[in-house]
């Protein structure tokens, strides 16, 4: 994970970490290091496919990256070290591999929010792979000793053992009224989950659909981004919603609340990544209530 | 005159060509292999062609690749009829017998496998994401397959299915019920399939194993076997049974990075 003093000299502009710059991926993403770092005159920096075979480091093991439509994460677990998972994105694995439950408290909070309720723990050593079922890119976030990323559900493959795990409520929500009954909408889900590397440097691994952009904002900064777009940010990126109401014809009827449109903004300091792929909004009525939300008639 | 062998299907070709005439696999790259011996199915160059019996076979795009075969006088293909894209007005087509009607359609298995017969142009794909894998059968030659995954085989190739064993697997396995069983006598014959996702490879030496996710598991080689592995999963109150494919050698085992439901075919 790290190099030895006094000869790191490339910073890897995706995960920020060191390494001495002479393969040709960062060892603690995987993001090709031959590459030139690709941003738009808005700021995102589109983050690169890791390459096909590329290895990234983690304490005494490895991970290679294979594929290209739905790449496979495939570890090579040390002895002393494990990683844990949702279930469905097991691949394959050797038999000497150690696969058991992991134990989580929450469970019925989990069931009610649609997310994995069985976290598996596989214990090297050994070969296991993982991979999504959607078309998209692995993402790897190596995260320092006490750094924390907030994920949005179901974008999870995989994280060591040694990087904690919470959910906590987004906080995004709306409700709606449909004839006497009051429509709850979670755009972002209704929980996000929460990662922290303790004791030591932690590698998570997570499935974009689509391609990643990744933007740092300033302190106070703020954009506005479709729910279904965002799959990481950091913890001190705040977010709520923001509703948007058309002008013209739509003034003089309820179509006008039906055209809406609905964002999440992201205020700065800290670091939001996107993906291209999202599910399109469901058509809803007009709000009754919501989580903090600002609104713009134009 | 000095050959080129194919590192896919060892096939040998003309020194002058830049891809196997019997797979269309690329000659002039090494095979990608990962740390534990998976070897990356070879991904096909666009308008690739390669040859089987008397007809030829072009690969088209990338996303979701399309095989587009001139099919000879006297060749015909076999395949699914919902993986046919087009086809020539003039292309003959005929129905398959594939026996075990009622097994395969519990099974949910194409009950009607249709033939498409030379001379004449026609095309296949699937649904999703993928892509193609060219096995070229030599004589003598068995190969399993998962349902639902084939995309086409040649005429000489016997086609059958095999009920996969265990219980547990027709119950909670993602591989089904029943396999594709292709079989080569005489003559050698061409099996092409879609693997959804990225398509991998290793091949186990004998009594070797491997467990694989029954969702991920293509295509094996008959002699390796397949056995349903029950891991019991303990969170809390809650117990949950997970169940995965253990292959062993010797043979083939290809797997796919992303699984389809096929529930409603």
């Amino acid at each position: 994970m790290s190099t030895p003093e006094g000869t790191s000299h490339y910073t890897c502009p995706y995960c920020r970490m060191e390494s001495d710059g002479t393969a040709n991926s960062c060892s603690s993403c995987g993001a090709p290091v031959d590459i030139r770092l690709k941003i738009s005159h808005s700021g995102w920096a589109k983050q690169p496919p890791i390459k096909d075979m590329a290895r990234i480091r983690f304490n005494r093991s490895s991970c290679q990256i294979s594929g290209s439509f739905v790449p496979v994460a495939e570890m090579n677990l040390n002895g002393e070290d494990s990683v844990y998972f949702s279930h469905h994105v097991l691949l394959h694995a050797d038999t000497q591999v150690r696969l058991e439950a992991l134990k989580m408290g929450g469970g019925w909070n989990r069931i009610l929010a649609g997310m994995p309720l069985i976290m598996m723990q596989a214990a090297g050593p050994g070969h296991i792979a993982f991979s999504a079922d959607h078309p998209g890119e692995t993402l790897a976030i190596p995260l320092r000793q006490n750094q924390a990323v907030d994920v949005v559900e179901h974008r999870f493959l995989l994280a060591t053992s040694n990087v904690n795990y919470q959910w906590e409520r987004s906080g995004v929500w709306f409700t709606t009224q449909d004839g006497d009954e009051q429509e709850w909408h979670y755009p972002i889900g209704q929980m996000m989950d929460r990662f922290t590397a303790h004791g030591a440097h932690g590698l998570l691994l997570l499935h974009g659909p689509g391609n990643t952009f990744l933007r740092d904002l300033d302190h106070g900064q703020s954009i506005l981004v479709e729910p279904g777009g965002l799959i990481w940010k950091d913890p001190t990126v705040r977010m709520h919603l923001h509703f948007e109401y058309p002008r013209g014809q739509y003034w003089f009827s309820s179509a006008r609340w039906q055209a809406k449109s609905m964002w999440l903004r992201l205020q700065g300091p800290g670091r939001v990544a996107i993906q291209s792929v999202f599910e399109r909004p469901e058509m809803v009525g007009a709000v009754v209530n919501s989580s903090p939300a600002t609104t713009h008639y134009w | 005159m000095d050959r080129i062998e194919c590192q896919w299907c060892k096939a040998q070709n003309e020194q002058s060509r830049t891809s196997c005439n019997t797979c269309g696999a690329p000659l002039d790259q090494r095979n990608i292999v990962s740390d534990s011996g998976w070897t990356e199915a070879p991904r096909l160059r666009d308008m690739t062609e390669f040859r089987f019996s008397n007809s030829t076979c072009q690969v088209e795009g990338e996303i979701v690749p399309v095989a587009e075969l001139a099919l000879a006088h006297g060749d015909s293909v076999f395949f699914e009829h919902h993986v046919m894209l087009w086809k020539e007005p003039n292309v003959p087509m005929s129905a398959l017998n594939t026996g075990g009607g009622m097994k395969r359609s519990l099974g949910g298995m194409p009950h009607v496998v249709s033939v498409a017969h030379g001379p004449g142009r026609i095309a296949f794909s699937r649904d999703a994401t993928g892509e193609l894998v060219v096995l070229p059968l030599h004589p003598g030659m068995e190969l399993d397959v998962r349902e639902h995954a084939f995309l086409v085989g040649s005429h000489s190739i016997n086609y059958s299915f095999v009920r996969i064993k265990g219980l547990a697997n027709v119950l909670h396995g993602g591989s089904g019920m029943y396999m594709d069983r292709f079989i080569t006598h005489q003559q050698p014959g061409l099996v092409i399939l879609h693997g959804y996702g990225n398509v991998f490879q290793k091949s186990l030496q004998p009594g070797e194993k491997i467990l694989v996710e029954p969702g991920g598991f293509l295509y094996k080689d008959s002699e390796v076997t397949m056995n349903t592995v029950q891991q019991n999963i303990r969170t809390g109150l809650l117990r949950h049974n997970m169940y995965l494919a253990e292959m062993t050698g010797p043979g083939r085992v290809g797997i796919q990075s992303m699984y389809v439901h096929h529930g409603s075919e």
